[in-house]
């Protein structure tokens, strides 16, 4: 079985990433870092996400002035901004583990998570950057 | 050998369990939320925008399809917070005995259901 191809082969972790081979070279410190962020971000989503999810209920239909209004004042704000940047660091780190067991060539999977983090971080840079504008122009 | 990799082992392989079916339905609720953000994201854009921008974005979620929209990604958020939840526990150690792991299921499902009526109540009562 060991020697036969599967097509996770693909994908599945480097020589030099497996662990009885990075105790000959060094220590393995920073490979539950992915683990981790998915968890911290998920522990502040918690309350950061009903707040938000609550507030965008009673706004979504709201008109332009009163959304406007709510997200420039300091508190809405900086929990929207705080929001949104766990938000895409837990979007970005799920989806990466989704594409992780459904795409199995290398160069496909590489190319699809490079894909979703740009979308992420531009998607997040131009959601504080309105947040920004509406809270600079009080 | 040929191993079986992961997506085709549901249908045929799989009896239906409520804590697989939930399992999936974390990941699907996840991919869901990750493309409602993009409306998030342009709906934050349009308020800072205002004008035209806001308008159109406006129409768009208080139509039918809009407010639709907008109850599948709350009912999705909430699934996938209470589920979430229920993974941290299991990150931390408990939860794990079958009892327990069909017990969280069914509460899961039930704060989900809770959590959604609690959150549109006052805007169906308004």
């Amino acid at each position: 079985m060991a020697n036969t191809p599967s097509l996770s082969d693909g994908t599945a972790l480097r020589d030099e990433n497996v662990l009885r081979r990075v105790r000959q070279f060094g220590s393995a410190r920073d490979g539950s870092r992915e683990w981790q962020l998915q968890r911290k971000s998920a522990l502040a989503l918690i309350p950061l996400g009903l707040y938000f999810v609550a507030s965008m209920l009673w706004l979504a239909t709201s008109d332009q002035l009163t959304a406007a209004q709510w997200l420039s004042s300091p508190l809405p704000a900086l929990l929207t901004i705080l929001f949104v940047i766990a938000l895409f660091a837990h979007a970005v780190v799920g989806l990466r583990s989704v594409l992780l067991d459904y795409v199995h060539t290398r160069s496909l999977l590489i190319a699809a998570a490079l894909l979703v983090r740009a979308a992420a971080i531009l998607l997040a840079g131009a959601s504080v950057l309105a947040v920004l504008k509406l809270f600079l122009a009080r | 050998m040929e191993r079986p990799l992961s997506p085709f082992m549901f249908p045929a392989w799989y009896r239906f369990q409520i804590t697989s079916a939930l399992s999936i339905l974390h990941r699907l609720t996840g991919i869901a939320l990750s493309v409602g953000s993009i409306l998030l994201a342009w709906w934050l854009i349009a308020v800072a925008a205002g004008g035209q921008i806001f308008a159109a974005t406006h129409a768009f979620i208080a139509s039918p399809i809009g407010v639709v929209l907008l109850f599948l990604w709350s009912v999705a958020f909430f699934y996938h917070l209470c589920n979430g939840v229920r993974h941290l526990a299991w990150d931390a150690g408990y939860g794990f005995e079958l009892r327990q792991a069909f017990l969280g299921s069914y509460a899961v499902l039930a704060a989900t259901v809770v959590l959604t009526v609690f959150a549109w109540l006052p805007v169906w009562l308004i």
